[in-house]
């Protein structure tokens, strides 16, 4: 089939419908010490130390971040061990056995919302660096340096568009936590001094949109809106995303601020706005486990830290346990691949997907040009694709074609009328095309 | 695959009753030859596992298999059927059409349009029209003129009566840019020419399926018969300001319409994805050269229609169209003033030559199939 694909098989309707569990917390909690972003760690506490929740407990360095590490549980520090990150890395955790006490640090107090209203944005910036406050939808980007700009922002986009399929974690948020996100948009057109905040949703959520043109309707002076966007895939892109939103296309290479816009996952406001309010960092969050390989799938609400392993043991087990299976984290189409179950949730985990290994044959390529007409950013896959075969890498060849520009959103690897795994290809030509 | 193979049954089906049991010997032993091809190039390929080990024959031949695939099978009897359907019926020309034609053009056809390229998605060239465009020149004997089998008059006796294709007639009766043949019988195939081009009706239902299965690409279509329609359009505006004795411009034009492989062409040979570029506005460029290219050769050029050349020429130019330095996804100034440019040149190209063609006694056009 020669055509452009904008839709994936929707795969969530159902899920979408289920309440979320309040996940058990487990008897040990695992915390990242360096993450995707973050290469090194400094770690502040000892083995046998007793942390609180809520304690700073170490600090994780970028090259142009520092981000603080916070224990997610109350109870004692054991020790090292290797567990998979799921950006599909082997990485140290710290293991902590919990006191089940949940015995919170003295720096975890509620501001008032007095104290709140009062908040400058240089404040805000600096309670959520101090939080470690992220982009929770998955880039793992510190909001903190998002607050950073010095752009006058007109619009703040809200997305809670989810556009990957299997994924319902958003939704089930949205559903079940509206007061906190409308607070924490109004958080926001407070810091940035702005008065227009939409909130994205796919036409096709008629749910939410139900739910928040009514909440909204009570809250006409805060400026929030709702904004209905496509149901097409990659709609959650953000260049995407602005351009059915405001109409606004970003170029290639610009930051939206550059544009008057910034741009949040719903779950990051619900993060910053906890991170404000209550000064905690983010310690709980919104999963879904799913995929065929699983007996019930289920959304969860789980402490930061859980072993993927017990969320399984959840849902029921796997099914049919003969058959291999392939773990993701993220959604199907951009998420990392991990090797095993052994994976820590981490604050960016947004879903766990376990489906059946199913190696499908690649056969050769006929030119049908389908990863052509999809691609969202114009790149030419397969022309990617022929230029990483040849070899010795021709690496002209490669930077001519761009494929720096590519958001890795897998539309080529999904509509392959061949089955070949185009985004590996681009994945490595990105690499290629990096050196100098 | 399978719905280009959908796509064609209409128009095997008209061959069938139209020729009978020599349409489907033609058929069986075009698949036969490329599926045979395909099988020992599989076997070559994949020979023994390449682990430096010792292994017996009977695992190396179990071995070589595992890499036999459906797409070996469909995809040369797409080409096969599509070469057949190229071919005359045998019996009807005049030399007697001999089988061993079909054989060796369906074996020079996949082995060098395709097979010595790497097979399926290699290839540069159509392997139908390579295999056809061999037999047509080495073996032109074979394919004067006559072709026809009226099988609608046809009684049981199986009385054979044979015609010349359209463009041939035209000159041989000295009627001037038109046939004596009905618009219907053109359109419903009952004219001479090769088994699978006749038939218009039969290979629109394959177009019509073929689009809507989005199985081929339909800016190649639509840039192929846009560019050939205003480059006849363009050339019959010659005759018509010299005021031809009895040049009707509307038969001129729908007669080249109707004839020849032009539609069977753009249906299933020049659409053939792994030929053609990749990117949208390569692939309406590609479908303007070889439309431009057809309507030279059948104007201009000494040999007879020129679907199949034209193809030939558009696949040549697909690597260049996809080179790196310059293809693009996206419709920019290059690639634009090319779609501007070159039917522009095209039709100054056409009008100055096509002027000094026509002698006074009217155009000698040249007939024949494909």
């Amino acid at each position: 089939m020669i055509a452009k694909t904008t839709h994936i098989e929707d795969t969530k309707k159902l899920l979408g419908m289920l309440p979320t569990i309040q996940a058990d917390v487990p008897e040990f909690i695992y915390i990242a010490t360096n993450n995707a972003r973050c290469g090194k760690a400094d770690v502040t506490i000892k083995e046998g130390d007793h942390v609180n929740f809520g304690q700073v407990i170490g600090m994780r360095h970028a090259p142009y971040f520092d981000q603080p590490i916070h224990a997610t549980v109350s109870g004692t520090f054991l020790g090292y061990e290797k567990h998979y990150h799921r950006s599909g890395k082997l990485v140290d955790f710290m293991k902590f056995q919990n006191d089940f006490k949940d015995t919170v640090d003295p720096s975890i107090k509620d501001r008032t919302d007095e104290e709140i209203a009062s908040l400058t944005k240089e404040q805000i910036t600096e309670i959520l660096k101090n939080c470690a406050s992220v982009g929770l939808g998955g880039s793992s980007f510190p909001t903190y340096v998002k607050f950073q700009t010095d752009k006058k922002i007109d619009t703040i986009l809200i997305d809670g568009i989810e556009c990957e399929p299997y994924i319902t974690a958003d939704h089930r948020l949205m559903l079940e936590m509206s007061d906190e996100i409308i607070k924490g948009i109004k958080l926001l057109e407070q810091a940035f001094g702005c008065h227009d905040a939409r909130l994205c949703l796919k036409k096709k959520y008629h749910d939410l949109i139900a739910l928040y043109t009514e909440l909204f309707k009570r809250e006409k002076s805060s400026g929030i809106t709702l904004a209905p966007v496509g149901n097409f895939y990659p709609q959650g892109w953000e260049v995407a995303m602005i351009k059915s939103a405001t109409g606004i296309i970003v170029e290639s290479g610009h930051l939206p601020s550059e544009y008057g816009i910034i741009n949040f996952n719903v779950s990051t406001v619900v993060g910053i706005y906890e991170a404000v309010k209550h000064n905690k960092p983010v310690a709980e969050r919104y999963i879904s486990v799913s995929g065929d390989g699983i007996v019930s799938p289920s959304n969860f609400r789980v402490r930061v830290g859980t072993p993927v392993k017990s969320l399984i043991a959840m849902c029921g087990g796997y099914k049919d346990p003969e058959k291999d299976k392939v773990f993701i984290l993220g959604g199907p189409m951009m998420g990392a691949s991990v090797p095993s179950d052994d994976v820590i949730v981490t604050k960016t985990v947004t879903s766990v997907l376990v489906f059946n290994a199913e190696q499908p044959k690649v056969e050769p390529c006929i030119r049908c040009g389908s990863c052509v007409l999809s691609c969202p950013v114009h790149l030419e896959p397969v022309q990617i694709m022929n230029a990483m075969k040849v070899m010795p890498v021709d690496k002209e060849r490669v930077k001519a074609l761009n494929p720096l520009k590519c958001i890795e959103c897998g539309l080529c690897s999904y509509c392959c009328t061949s089955k070949i795994p185009l985004l590996d290809y681009v994945r490595r030509a990105k690499i290629i095309a990096k050196l100098p | 695959m399978i719905d280009v193979l959908i796509a064609l049954l209409p128009v095997v089906i008209f061959a069938l009753v139209k020729y009978t049991w020599h349409a489907a010997v033609n058929l069986l032993l075009s698949w036969f030859t490329m599926c045979a091809a395909e099988f020992v190039f599989v076997l070559i390929k994949n020979w023994g596992p390449k682990d430096g080990m010792k292994h017996s024959l009977s695992a190396k031949f179990k071995y070589a298999c595992s890499g036999y695939s459906i797409n070996n099978v469909l995809v040369p009897l797409v080409s096969a059927t599509i070469f057949a359907l190229l071919m005359p019926s045998q019996a009807t020309t005049p030399s007697g059409f001999i089988y061993f034609v079909v054989i060796i053009g369906a074996l020079f056809g996949i082995v060098f349009g395709k097979l010595v390229y790497g097979g399926t998605g290699q290839n540069i060239f159509n392997p139908a029209v390579v295999g056809f465009i061999f037999v047509k020149l080495c073996f032109s004997s074979k394919f004067n003129g006559l072709w026809y089998v009226d099988a609608f008059n046809v009684n049981n006796s199986g009385a054979l009566t044979a015609g010349a294709t359209i463009l041939t007639n035209v000159t041989n009766h000295g009627t001037v840019f038109g046939s004596s043949y009905s618009y219907l019988d053109m359109f419903m195939g009952n004219i001479p020419g090769a088994m699978g081009e006749t038939c218009k009706l039969a290979i629109l239902l394959g177009l019509v399926y073929l689009l809507i299965r989005r199985e081929i690409d339909w800016k190649v279509v639509v840039s192929y018969l846009g560019t050939f329609l205003l480059l006849i359009v363009m050339a019959g505006l010659i005759p018509l300001s010299k005021h031809e004795v009895g040049f009707d411009y509307g038969k001129f034009v729908l007669t080249q319409l109707l004839s020849g492989g032009l539609l069977f062409g753009a249906t299933y040979m020049l659409t053939d994805p792994v030929t053609m570029p990749i990117t949208a506005p390569s692939r309406i460029l590609y479908g303007m050269i070889a439309g431009v290219a057809t309507v030279f050769i059948r104007l201009l050029g000494g040999y007879s229609e020129g679907v199949a050349f034209s193809i030939l020429i558009a696949n040549l130019s697909a690597p260049v169209l996809d080179h790196y330095k310059w293809s693009s996804s996206r419709f920019n100034w290059k690639n634009v003033l090319a779609m501007v440019l070159i039917p522009l040149v095209a039709v100054g190209i056409l009008l100055w030559a096509f002027a000094d063609k026509i002698p006074a006694s009217g155009l000698v056009v040249m007939g024949g199939a494909l």
